[in-house]
C-alpha cells in the first residue's frame, strides 16, 4: 500500500484499433495540484474516465485510496470531478440541477448555496444553465464537483473556453483548494496557464507516460511549455 | 433507493417539457373519445350504418375504449427519462453520484412506471370527462357503464406502468433521443396500430394488442371486422403486458452496466 491517493497501475485502454492509454503507471501525491498535461488525443481524458468508473480498463487499473472508485462509499464526499462533457442539464436552474445531484445522496440543501458562493454563482442560481456563458458552465461544473466536499478533485481541462481572467479565477480557486490540503488533478492540453497553477506535473503522449516530477524537476529553469515540447518530440 | 428516486422524480418534475408533454397526452386521450362520438354520429355513419352509433352500448364501448390511448405518452416519458441521460451528458454526473449502475437504472424504472401511471390516470380522466361532455350534444344515447370505465381504468393503469418501463429499455438500447421517440411514435401509430388491426394473430401479443384485450370490450358492429374474441382475455394480457415490462428491464440493465461512457 502506497501513501498515494490517486494511482495508475498499468492502465491501458484499447478502443477497437486505437491504444487509448497504454501502460500507464503514476502515483499522485496528496495536498499537491499535480497536472496531468499532453496534445490533444493524448489519453488524458481516458485515463480520467478510467479513475472515475466510467471506461472500463482493457487491462490494468486506476485507483482512489487503494480501491476502485465505484467501491467508494459515497464517493462524491470523497471525490469530485469536472469532465468535459457538460453534466447537467440545460432545462434546469443551476440550483435545480445540484438539488437533483445532492438529493441523490444525503447532502443537506444548505450546502447548495454554499458552492455555488464558492464559484461566484449565487446570483444566477435560478436562471436556466441553457443560458451561461461557457465560464459560467465550468464554473457550475466546479460547483457539483464541490458539493460534497471532497479531499480529491479531477478536471479534465477546467481552464478550455475560459477567457483570461477565467483563467485567473480558476488558478486562485485552485490554489485555494490546494493550499486547504485537497489533492488536485488537472488535465491541460495548454500549457503557459499551467505553469503557475501546479506543483507536480505528468506528461503524456500516445498515451504513454513520458515524464513525471516537480515542475522544477521537469522545467529545470526553463518554461513549461519548452519542457513539453521537448519530452513530446524527442520520443 | 429512496434517495435515487427522490432525484430521479426531481428531474422529471423540474423540466417543463415533461409537463407539457402531460397536457398532450391528456388532449390526444379526449381527441380519442370525441371523435369517434362525431364520427359515430355524423349522417354518414347514420345512413350506411357502418359502425355501431352511440345509442347502442357496443357504439358506447368503442368511444370510451380509447380512453386508454395515452400510453403512448407514457413510452415516450420513459425514452426521455433515460435519453435526456446521454442526450444533456447528465449520466456522467448520475453515474458518479451513484457508481452501482444497476441502483440507478431500478431507480429510473420505478420513477418511468410511476410517470407512466400519472400520464395514463391524466390522460384517462380527460378523455373520460371529454367524452361525457361530447354525448350530451348527441342525446339519448346508451348508458355508460361503471363495469365499462373499470375495465378501461385498469387497462389505462397498467398499460401506464408497463410502457413507461419499457421506454426506459427503448431510451437505453437506442440512446440517441430523437430516434427513440420518432421509432416509438412510428411504430405506435402507423406499424402497431396495422398490425393489430388486420393481422390479429400476431397483433394480440404486440403492446397494444395485449392492451385491447385487456380493455375487453365488444365494440359491436364496425368496417373492420374487428372481434375482441380474437384477443386475449385480461389474464393472459396482463401477462404479456408484465413479461414486456421484464424483457425491457433486461434491455435496461444489459445496455448500461458496464457501458463506457463519455
Ligand atoms: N469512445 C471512444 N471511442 C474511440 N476512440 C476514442 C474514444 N475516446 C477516446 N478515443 C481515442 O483515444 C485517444 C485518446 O483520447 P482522449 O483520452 O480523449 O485524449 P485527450 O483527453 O488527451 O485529448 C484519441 O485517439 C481518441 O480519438
Ligand atoms: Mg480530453
Amino acid at each position: 500500500m502506497s501513501s498515494a491517493k490517486i494511482e495508475f497501475r498499468d492502465l491501458s485502454k484499447h478502443y477497437k484499433d486505437v491504444l487509448a492509454v497504454s501502460n500507464f503507471s503514476a502515483q499522485v501525491q496528496s495536498g499537491r495540484v499535480t497536472g496531468f498535461l499532453g496534445p490533444n488525443g493524448a489519453g488524458k481524458s481516458t485515463a480520467l474516465r478510467c479513475l472515475l468508473g466510467l471506461v472500463t480498463p482493457t487491462n490494468g487499473s486506476a485507483l482512489i485510496n487503494g480501491g476502485g472508485y465505484s467501491q467508494l462509499e459515497d464517493p462524491i464526499r470523497k471525490v469530485g470531478a469536472v469532465l468535459d462533457s457538460r453534466g447537467f442539464h440545460p432545462g434546469l436552474t443551476a440550483k435545480q440541477n445540484l438539488k437533483v445531484m445532492a438529493s441523490a445522496t444525503d447532502i443537506n440543501f444548505s450546502r447548495i448555496d454554499e458552492v455555488l458562493e464558492l464559484v461566484d454563482l449565487a446570483g444566477t442560481a435560478s436562471k436556466r444553465t441553457k443560458g451561461f456563458s461557457l465560464g459560467m458552465k465550468q464554473r457550475l461544473s466546479l460547483a457539483i464537483a464541490m458539493l460534497g466536499d471532497p479531499e480529491i478533485l479531477i478536471l479534465d481541462e477546467p481552464a478550455n473556453g475560459l477567457d483570461p481572467l477565467g483563467i485567473v479565477w480558476l488558478r486562485e480557486f485552485l490554489q485555494k483548494l490546494a493550499g486547504e490540503g485537497r489533492t488536485i488533478l488537472v488535465s491541460s492540453h495548454q500549457l503557459a496557464e499551467m505553469q503557475n497553477t501546479v506543483n507536480d506535473v505528468l506528461i503524456i503522449n500516445k498515451g504513454v507516460l513520458v515524464a513525471r516530477g516537480s515542475i522544477k524537476e521537469i522545467c529545470q529553469g526553463g518554461s513549461l511549455e519548452e519542457a513539453f515540447l521537448e519530452l513530446t518530440f524527442k520520443k | 433507493m429512496s434517495q435515487l428516486l427522490q432525484s430521479e422524480l426531481r428531474k422529471l418534475t423540474y423540466l417543463r417539457a415533461n409537463w407539457l408533454l402531460l397536457l398532450w397526452s391528456g388532449l390526444f386521450a379526449a381527441l380519442g373519445t370525441v371523435a369517434p362520438i362525431m364520427i359515430l354520429n355524423s349522417d354518414e355513419n347514420r345512413l350506411s350504418g357502418g359502425f355501431s352509433g352511440t345509442s347502442t352500448p357496443e357504439g358506447i364501448n368503442a368511444v370510451f375504449a380509447n380512453a386508454a390511448s395515452g400510453y403512448l405518452f407514457a413510452l415516450i416519458l420513459g425514452i426521455l427519462i433515460m435519453t435526456n441521460e446521454y442526450r444533456h451528458g447528465t449520466a456522467v454526473g448520475t453515474f458518479l453520484v451513484t457508481p452501482k449502475r444497476s441502483t440507478v437504472l431500478l431507480a429510473k424504472l420505478m420513477a418511468a412506471s410511476m410517470a407512466g401511471l400519472v400520464v395514463q390516470l391524466f390522460s384517462f380522466l380527460m378523455a373520460i370527462t371529454s367524452g361525457f361532455i361530447a354525448l350530451t350534444f348527441f342525446e339519448p344515447h346508451a348508458p355508460v357503464a361503471a363495469e365499462l370505465l373499470f375495465k378501461v381504468f385498469r387497462a389505462a393503469a397498467i398499460s401506464g406502468l408497463v410502457l413507461g418501463i419499457v421506454g426506459v429499455g427503448i431510451g437505453a438500447l437506442i440512446r440517441n433521443q430523437i430516434a427513440a421517440v420518432t421509432g416509438a411514435v412510428i411504430w405506435t401509430l402507423i406499424v402497431e396500430g396495422l398490425v393489430v388491426a388486420f393481422v390479429d394473430s400476431i397483433g394480440k401479443y404486440l403492446p397494444a394488442g395485449a392492451i385491447t384485450g385487456l380493455v375487453d370490450v365488444d365494440f359491436g358492429k364496425n368496417d373492420f371486422n374487428f372481434s375482441i374474441d380474437n384477443y386475449l382475455t385480461p389474464g393472459p394480457a396482463t401477462l404479456v403486458l408484465l413479461g414486456y415490462a421484464a424483457l425491457f428491464s433486461l434491455i435496461a440493465m444489459r445496455t448500461t452496466l458496464r457501458r463506457d461512457l463519455d
